[in-house]
């Protein structure tokens, strides 16, 4: 090259002088190739560690559907008040100046106070005239400012959450000369129903984020929300989407500068339930009436697919209480241990059967030939194991009594001795067939399984050998058994459909947040058949009958329960808790399906401290057979709109 | 007008030399626009839409980019102008010249400005600051060729040798004072590299070397052993040239002995001072091999790269963010460029005085490219040494076109006519 020639040229100073710049230009150009070939990813890493923050956006929250697809659980836009600090700059200049003179700040630490004066002082005026529009007093705590400050600059501020219609419709008004002040949209969990199938649905509390190595990646999540029980928990992962997350540049004093959407959220599925929300009305309805501040639990159960069309317990619970922050004053009152309203009696309370149980009892001696259905037995009224023994109190009087008599007057002093006749291992064995002692699977995190004794058992529960007494009580439904209202409900079922002992349904479909996303609707599977009774028909249907009658007969038990023009086929039970000899209090029960020529439904009714079987449940379940009976009328497919109540 | 004055000498102009001037010039104007445009709030076809002639020349006279062009041109104006006396007849002037930037050197010390920065190195002259230790540069280049344009016999008497160490040593010490180490240490190797293609005997020069490593052995021990080394050996530095010092090395600041009190707080004081070189490096390296692109850049929009120095001292660093390893090597050739046709005119002098003169402007420029962009990838301590033609400042701008002007003046005149 022309302009290296003198590097040739005879003048020795001066080609030493080249020498030098052209070393120099080397060490330059291999400088600059370290620094941006060789460490660019080096580089690059910490250009994106200083100036970019990752926000985590949560995904939309999926709806929970009943069967007809009316809203059970959907989202409402929440309205927060937030400032962005990085428009208050100029304030917090302006501010600060002025702070500096009035302290007379000279030395640094004396002026880094001035500066935190001078935004705390900016930031809470801003807050207090933002309370004057929303008429709320507000404050800013200026130990939570400096840590928002310091820690999160590029975030914005917030303010006041949750405002109330009236105070978004202020604030719109009057805020738009307040700077850097701004309504913010938040995904809400709205429950329109309230307390409508508030167990079955579960609540929210706010997410907590695990310590995976994928969560690493984010520097703030946006709040966010996870099913604590019910639906909400089980299919917490479906019902939440897949977060998205977006980019947002930060400057070198970390104030907000730009962002960029880098992954769009994606909605969570919608869960369509298999309950039917009037029929879920109704039963709650009802059981709240079954007497003054009811304790209990109603199960609805379409008894050939499984389907839970309505599940109740009582006192309930609004989940809404839950979404944003629930109050210190709400939790107290929602974790009272004398009434536990977030606590599922249906599926997660355990209580003795009582005489619903001899729906067991007598299937299992039918089946050992035992028991002969039309046989007399004569009844004194008590029954007494051996002369010495306790006598056993009956309820029905005394009298000769058949199968059917004796269970719709529901004798104890016939089921007693016919039990022992057929022997607990029979008892044990039917009981077994009706998987009593198993979970039934409910997917609400609520699922208790109760307890039943293996057939061959010599030991109780609680230790002790197993004496006849024990089988005596086991053959009224009391002592060694205790059982959820939902496994009792499927009993129930198992009888009506035939044999099949289902596991109940409550979830029928997951289906995409967008219909025409062409993303493929999730069925659940037909409900899975636990057990098969293999009891002969014959028997079964002397059992039906008897259940029957017990509606039916004018003498039975669970007469209330007559529905006109719908056969109610049924079993009332009363099991009394005592504490040594003396009474406390008895659950009461009323097991029943319908109608008896081609059974749909079961319906079972369980109350606290209830009067009896007949007197407290029975007219529950009338009352929600009537509701099935008006479900039937209803053009099918038809959502009744989900009336907005706020 | 001057066209029939200038047409017989054209084609003795380096065209080369002026191709690449004009390169880095254009450059220089980009890249200062860029390191400003976060600044601006409307663009300038925007603002001469809205205001009227006189509010929209009013803002343009405010513009960084505008104020360097017109830098540019006065520069490119000195510097033809520097070309129509020939050499030989302005260092007859040259000792003027010394003598007068040495004064204001003193006036500087005492009325100077401090541009808040801290140290007096301005002079305020309302419309534009003057900064005389760059002009003391091309005055001192010309001065000690005139005093080094002497008989060999009379370079090898020691005295001429002290006198010439002495002319260096004045505005040397004077600027060191300001304080301005950088700006001071550039005359060192252009006084080194005169003398020595003047041809002052070798022993001085080794002397004069050997002299210079002991000086700056001394210096780094006393930084980075300062505990080791007697007293009277020791050399005072400016508490804030040593920490740059500390940081080049990558040192603690704390003293061994430290507390964790004094240690964390010399943690933090270290961050403090490594920041604008380690934001410096991070734009440099982030650059990758072709850049994030024009007015891309994010460190100095983003004011992680200090708004102060983005558009003068670091101003490489958004060349380099920018335009990347590509655009970096292709200013390192433009000043190739520049470097190479200035050793070719200092080759083809027709005597020691232009010759001399030619080497002292090569070898500031080089010194200031090497500092300065070494500074950027830290492989030289950060001081305030601007890189030509590049960095914003008029007076650094001028200097450097009429140093330019200087090589130019060498060539024109390399006959007799």
């Amino acid at each position: 090259m022309l302009i290296f020639d003198q590097l040739k040229k005879s003048d020795p100073p001066l080609r030493l002088l080249s020498i030098c710049v052209l070393a120099g230009v080397g060490i330059l150009i291999a400088g600059l190739w370290y620094v941006q070939i060789v460490s660019y990813q080096r580089y690059e890493e910490s250009l994106r560690t200083q100036s970019l923050r990752t926000v985590r956006l949560p995904g939309v929250r999926g709806k929970i559907l009943d069967r007809n697809g009316n809203v059970l659980a959907e989202n409402r836009p929440g309205y927060n008040v937030n400032v962005y600090l990085e428009e208050l700059r100029p304030y917090f200049q302006s501010e600060y100046l002025e702070a500096k003179k009035r302290l007379k700040a000279k030395t640094l630490a004396e002026r880094t106070t001035a500066g935190k004066v001078a935004r705390y002082t900016v930031v809470s005026n801003l807050v207090y005239s933002v309370g004057g529009v929303v008429r709320v007093p507000l404050t800013l705590q200026d130990t939570n400012f400096h840590k928002h400050f310091n820690e999160r600059i590029w975030l914005p501020l917030p303010v006041m959450q949750n405002l109330a219609p009236e105070q978004v419709a202020r604030f719109a008004e009057s805020a738009a000369n307040l700077p850097g002040v701004d309504l913010e949209v938040q995904s809400v969990r709205y429950y329109p129903h309230k307390t409508t199938a508030a167990h079955i649905l579960g609540y929210l509390t706010a997410y907590e984020p695990s310590e995976d190595e994928e969560e690493l990646r984010y520097n703030y999540r946006l709040p966010e929300f996870q099913g604590k029980v019910g639906v909400e928990a089980t299919f917490d992962e479906e019902l939440r989407g897949s977060p998205g997350a977006k980019n947002m540049l930060v400057n070198n004093l970390g104030y907000r500068q730009s962002e960029s959407l880098i992954e769009p959220a994606q909605p969570g599925r919608n869960i369509v339930l298999t309950i039917d929300l009037e029929v879920q009305k109704a039963a709650e309805k009802a059981l709240a009436g079954a007497k003054a501040d009811a304790h209990g639990a109603v199960v609805v159960l379409d008894v050939n697919t499984g389907d839970i069309i309505a599940l109740a317990s009582a006192p309930t619970f609004d989940p809404n209480v839950f979404v944003p922050r629930i109050t210190p004053d709400e939790y107290s009152k929602l974790n009272d241990p004398a009434t536990k309203p977030m606590f599922n009696r249906a599926s997660f309370g355990v209580y003795q059967p009582g005489s619903i149980f001899k729906i067991v009892v007598g299937l299992a001696a039918l089946e050992r030939g035992t028991l002969r259905p039309h046989d007399k037995f004569t009844s004194t009224g008590y029954y007494q194991l051996t002369p010495r023994s306790r006598p056993i109190n009956d309820t029905a009087p005394a009298g000769i009594y058949d199968f059917e008599r004796a269970f719709y007057l529901s004798s104890n002093s016939y089921f007693i001795e016919h039990g022992l006749r057929s022997g607990l291992d029979s008892i044990l064995a039917m009981g077994k067939r009706f998987c009593l002692g198993e979970k039934t699977g409910i997917p609400t995190r609520q699922d208790l399984a109760g307890y039943f004794a293996e057939p061959g058992t010599d030991r109780k529960y609680l230790g002790g050998p197993w004496l006849a007494g024990d089988t005596a009580n086991l053959c009224i439904g009391q002592g060694e058994i205790m059982v959820t209202p939902l496994q009792m409900a499927v009993m129930t079922a198992a009888v009506a459909n035939g044999g099949k002992v289902l596991r109940p349904r409550l979830v029928d479909r997951l289906e995409p947040a967008d219909p025409y996303s062409g993303e493929a609707v999730i069925r659940l599977p037909p409900a899975e058949v636990r057990s098969e009774l293999g009891v002969s028909p014959r028997n079964l249907q002397i059992v039906r009958d008897a259940m029957l009658a017990d509606v039916e007969h004018s003498d039975g038990s669970g007469r209330p329960a007559h529905v006109d023009g719908f056969r109610v086929c049924g079993k009332t039970g009363t099991a009394e808790n005592k504490i040594g000899n003396t009474l406390q209090h008895k659950t009461t029960w009323f097991a029943s399906y319908g109608p008896y020529e081609k059974p749909r439904y079961a319906v079972l009714v369980m109350v606290e401290r209830g009067v009896s079987g007949g007197k407290t449940c029975a007219p529950v379940a009338k009352k929600i057979y009537e509701a099935l009976v008006a479900m039937e009328k209803r053009p099918p497919g038809q959502p009744i709109l989900a009336t907005m109540q706020r | 007008m001057y066209e029939t004055d200038l047409n017989p000498r054209q084609s003795r102009i380096d065209w080369l030399m002026i191709a690449g001037l004009l390169g880095l010039m254009v450059y220089g104007l980009l890249f200062i626009y860029s390191a400003k445009s976060v600044e601006q709030t409307a663009s300038i076809l925007q603002q001469y839409r809205d205001l009227n002639l006189w509010q929209f020349a009013r803002w343009l006279f405010g513009q960084d980019y505008f104020k360097q062009l017109i830098w540019y041109a006065g520069g490119i104006g000195m510097a033809v102008a520097v070309c129509f006396v020939d050499y030989r007849i302005l260092a007859r002037w040259s000792m003027v010249g010394y003598w007068a930037t040495i004064i204001l050197l003193v006036f500087v010390m005492f009325f100077g400005s401090t541009k808040g920065w801290g140290a007096r190195r301005w002079i305020d002259l309302g419309f534009m600051s003057v900064q005389p230790s760059e002009f003391a540069k091309i005055a001192f280049i010309v001065a000690l060729a005139h005093f080094l344009s002497r008989p060999n016999e009379e370079l090898r008497t020691p005295k001429i040798f002290w006198q010439a160490i002495g002319l260096i040593a004045l505005p040397f010490l004077l600027i060191l004072k300001e304080p301005d180490l950088g700006s001071a240490l550039m005359f060192l190797p252009v006084g080194l590299a005169m003398m020595f293609v003047g041809g002052v005997p070798k022993r001085y020069i080794g002397m004069l070397v050997g002299s210079g490593a002991v000086v700056a052995g001394l210096l780094i021990m006393d930084i980075l052993f300062s505990d080791l080394l007697p007293k009277p050996l020791r050399i005072e530095l400016e508490p804030y040239q040593k920490r740059r010092l500390l940081v080049y090395f990558n040192r603690d600041f704390a003293p061994p002995n430290a507390t964790e009190a004094e240690r964390r707080r010399a943690r933090e004081e270290e961050r403090k001072y490594s920041y604008n070189i380690d934001q410096a490096l991070i734009s440099v390296g982030s650059g990758g091999f072709t850049g994030k692109g024009w007015c891309q850049g994010t460190q100095n929009a983003l004011g992680f790269l200090p708004r102060g120095v983005a558009h003068n001292d670091f101003i490489f660093s958004v060349v380099a963010e920018e335009s990347g390893f590509v655009g970096s090597v292709i200013v390192i050739m433009l000043y190739t460029v520049v470097l190479f046709t200035g050793i070719r005119i200092a080759s083809q002098a027709r005597d020691r005085l232009g010759k001399l003169m030619a080497v002292g402007v090569v070898a500031l420029f080089f010194s200031q490219v090497f500092v300065n962009i070494g500074m950027n990838i830290r492989i030289m301590p950060v001081t305030g040494v601007p890189l030509p033609l590049l960095s914003y400042g008029g007076s650094s701008v001028l200097c450097s076109l009429i140093a330019a002007g200087i090589m130019q003046n060498v060539y024109v005149y390399r006959k007799s006519y």
